[in-house]
């Protein structure tokens, strides 16, 4: 229905105005960041939790998984009241990390939505993977780290790529939390479903078409990757 | 030498209580024991993967207990490979020894001397998972070989492959054991490997080590009845090995038992395999066992094809209800098993003079 809506040269036309290239930018900067903020907390996280037994593990898996039910909009409303007015939030915009209605709220809020779902792609990825073969890298001159990052990290490799695209495809494409915590400012915090929705509230048909044309783009490349890297993974 | 000093260790399913051990320089210990008996995790335990509750463990003088595992000089096999995927066969042998950050020349030098030993050098390209059970086993062999370990750990190594496989890995293992001259603790549930491997054997159940031994020792004179049970063969002999008229022939303290070029067991194999296996033990320190229902007691010497026949004394009778064990002394001790009606037709009593036959076949050597 949205493909056949409107012809190429439109979409073409759309694609080289000002404000949908701010858009496919902005969307392209924050996604990388926020999943790259995603993998560097979700792979420590996720491989303690399935290597380790620590006390308060099953409440971390809880809260971890928590906010897979959440409504991102309702995750937007509590980051926008803790950036905005708790005292950590203010203390971090006096240091100049101003989180409310700027691209770095962007950032944090699709980070905030993304990570448990990468921590979960993470751990049974992990969980896959029997510690014995970290087990003979320690006793083949290994250190922990070591036997971690020659054997354990390559050989979830698969998951790591699943779990990235699946993450960048997602933080694309989030709206709710991203509208509460950087509002919809053109020009400013327009993402490309910000765009959407902005250019679909004033009645700018083309322009909306041509950007859910993008969005289905990725979202179908990056499933069709995700497939194929972890076809039998559990999650 | 390695030195285990009242060792425990609980990790809630699997336990270790109170294992003191000595394995000697060069010495091929097995351990056998049912399963949840804590045979690998007293592996793990001497391996560094966990740190002992309680006790020592020294080896070649020096205080292990606290060391990580990548300076205890202790390599580990598993019974499921655990090569790394990811990694060329090539590459997971030189695993360790890039580790230790020696020079490009010697790991090619030493994998390739490891690869020829192990005859794997041509599937140094190939990657794990295309490799057969006995290829991947022989990789990972190497690979920790090639270490030079101070002592090797084998956990149930062989235990996952056919038959046929099984037997020339274990083969190898005896080579390798001879070529490097390595320690080696090996965990099986076989008791062939056990015999044709063992220098010592030790007991594990429950946790603990119910007994230390020679081979023999464990399984002519065990201690508990688990033992017996568990290992439960009879009539073992030790013996050198030669070849006769397309037969085998082994020498047990002057008695000539004689098999098949193949040996008997499990009969497989073409005529390329048999004479490979009778050449391979000509002239060696053989087992031959044979099933106690497979032995012909008489009172007369019988007239048939069977090869065995010797003539002796009644030991000792046994009256277990159905069956009837008769053990008879011909130079060595042969246990035999008579139905409760032919035992009494017999009328056989300790001391009679009595002819034993069994065929040829029913020798299996190992």
């Amino acid at each position: 229905m949205v493909l056949t809506r409107s012809p190429p040269e439109t979409l073409l036309a759309s694609l080289s105005s000002k404000e949908i290239q701010f858009a496919i930018v902005l969307s392209l900067k924050t996604s990388v960041a926020s999943t790259i903020l995603c993998l560097l907390v979700a792979v420590p996280a996720a491989y303690a939790l399935a290597r380790y037994d620590f006390p308060g593990k099953s409440v971390a898996n809880t809260l971890l998984d928590m906010p897979l039910a959440l409504p991102p909009l309702v995750a937007g409303v509590g980051l926008l009241l803790f950036f905005g007015t708790s005292l950590p939030g203010r203390e971090l915009a006096d240091a100049g990390l101003v989180f409310v209605f700027t691209p770095l709220g962007i950032v944090a809020a699709q980070f905030f939505v993304n990570v448990p779902f990468m921590v979960r792609v993470m751990r049974s990825t992990f969980e896959g993977i029997s510690p014995r073969y970290e087990y003979v890298a320690k006793t083949l001159g290994c250190t922990e780290g070591q036997a971690l990052w020659r054997v354990t990290l390559p050989m979830a490799s698969n998951g790591l790529v699943a779990g990235s695209v699946i993450t960048w495809s997602k933080a694309i494409g989030e709206f709710g939390a991203v509208l509460m915590m950087a509002g919809a400012t053109r020009m400013r915090t327009e993402t490309l479903p910000t765009s959407l929705f902005l250019n679909m509230s004033c009645g700018k048909l083309d322009e909306a078409i041509s950007v859910a044309t993008i969005l289905i783009l990725i979202s179908v490349i990056s499933l069709y990757v995700f497939e194929r890297r972890v076809g039998g993974l559990r999650l | 030498m390695l030195r285990m000093e009242k060792v425990s260790k609980n990790l809630g399913d699997f336990v270790l209580r109170d294992v003191s051990l000595e394995v000697g320089d060069g010495e091929y210990l097995v351990i056998i024991g049912p399963t949840g008996s804590g045979k690998t995790i007293l592996m793990e335990t001497v391996a560094g993967i966990y740190n002992p509750d309680e006790g020592r463990i020294f080896l070649d003088g020096r205080d292990i207990t606290g060391e990580a595992p990548r300076n205890r000089k202790v390599c580990m096999v598993y019974q499921d490979y655990m090569l790394f995927p990811h990694l060329s066969v090539e590459e997971n042998i030189a695993f360790g020894l890039k580790s230790r950050r020696v020079s490009v020349g010697e790991v090619e030098e030493k994998v390739a001397e490891v690869s020829n030993l192990l005859g794997i050098s041509h599937l140094h390209p190939r990657r794990p998972g295309t490799l057969s059970g006995g290829e991947k086993q022989r990789v990972a062999i190497a690979r920790a070989i090639v270490m030079e370990p101070s002592v090797m750990l084998l956990d149930e190594p062989l235990s996952a492959l056919d038959g046929l496989t099984r037997e020339r890995l274990r083969r190898e293992l005896k080579r390798i054991h001879q070529v490097y001259g390595t320690t080696i603790i090996h965990v099986t549930h076989n008791f062939e490997e056990v015999f044709s491997l063992a220098d010592k054997v030790a007991v594990m159940n429950k946790g603990e080590i119910v007994q230390v031994g020679t081979p023999e020792e464990i399984f002519r004179r065990p201690k508990c009845e688990m033992i017996a049970s568990f290992v439960g063969v009879e009539n073992i002999f030790r013996g050198v090995a030669s070849k006769s008229r397309g037969m085998t022939e082994i020498v047990v303290d002057g008695l000539k038992i004689v098999a098949t070029a193949e040996g008997g067991g499990d009969g497989e194999g073409n005529d390329g395999e048999r004479s490979d296996k009778l050449n391979g033990w000509e002239g060696r320190e053989v087992f031959a066992s044979v099933r106690p229902e497979e032995i012909l007691i008489s009172k007369v010497p019988l007239k048939s094809s069977a090869r065995n026949s010797f003539s002796g004394r009644v030991d000792e009778i046994a009256n277990g209800g159905m069956m009837v064990k008769v053990w008879v002394d011909v130079g060595i001790s042969f246990m035999t098993m008579l139905t409760r009606l032919g035992y009494e037709e017999m009328d056989l009593k300790v001391g009679d003079p009595v002819y034993l036959t069994f065929k040829a076949t029913a020798v299996h050597v190992f």
